[in-house]
């Protein structure tokens, strides 16, 4: 996962267990790109003292995802209802229009996610793989909860 | 005046969002910039970004300082001082 995605959701998530002024410091490090001397001068500590205030947060944040793995789950769902979505998407799209299957498509190539091709099913046919598809992927969900 | 390249983070809990910003580096905490000169999406896999090239490497000759993060988008997007 990138490194500035990673960073942000495990402070969305379990940022509120840190102190404040861990709060304070992570946020101008992490989101705000401060060097750790600008951040030391903005709230009157030492560059040290932010280093180390830093890198405990940091630490705590990984602490508590390694035991409840919500940022790990997060991820997972997000990109499974994302694959409904697209699913969804290429449904409606196709039924109207052979564009809108390459929309879709193309919608999944960019997300990532695996694109479905129903190019030459009949209709009722795909309504079928696609109601299996998505029943698949809500019990996984389900599951993962 | 030290004038910095940096990320800000904006957008929703759970759904980072970032601005890439000129601002004075000596006063950081009021969230005043000069200039916006792109975007940082990483929620998408490869993470989006835009930036504006005439802008950037005009600040760049100028002698702005990119952070670290942002010299690796303006790597990827092309950019070079």
């Amino acid at each position: 996962m990138d490194e500035i995605l990673e960073q942000a959701l495990l402070f969305d998530f379990y940022g509120e267990l840190l102190s404040e002024r861990q709060k304070e410091v992570y946020q101008y490090y992490v989101f705000e790109n401060l060097s750790l001397g600008e951040i030391a001068a903005e709230v009157g500590m030492s560059r040290q003292g932010v280093h180390d205030l830093v890198k405990r947060g940091r630490l705590m944040l990984e602490e508590y995802e390694h035991k409840l793995h919500l940022v790990e789950k997060f991820m997972s769902i997000k990109e499974k209802v994302q694959q409904i979505d697209g699913l969804l998407d290429a449904y409606e799209g196709g039924r109207q229009t052979e564009e809108g299957w390459r929309a879709a498509d193309t919608w999944a190539c960019r997300e990532g996610v695996p694109p479905v091709d129903t190019r030459g099913v009949r209709p009722e046919q795909s309504t079928q793989e696609l109601l299996e598809r998505i029943r698949k992927m809500a019990d996984m969900i389900i599951e993962e909860l | 005046m030290a004038v910095k390249i940096r990320l800000t983070r904006m957008g929703k809990k759970k759904a980072p969002f970032y601005r890439i910003i000129v601002a004075d580096s000596r006063s950081p905490r009021d969230g005043r910039f000069i200039e916006e000169i792109g975007t940082y999406d990483p929620n998408h896999d490869p993470s989006e970004f835009k930036v504006n090239e005439e802008a950037a490497k005009k600040w760049l000759a100028n002698g702005a300082q990119p952070t670290e993060v942002v010299s690796k988008i303006f790597k990827a997007a092309g950019i070079e001082k």
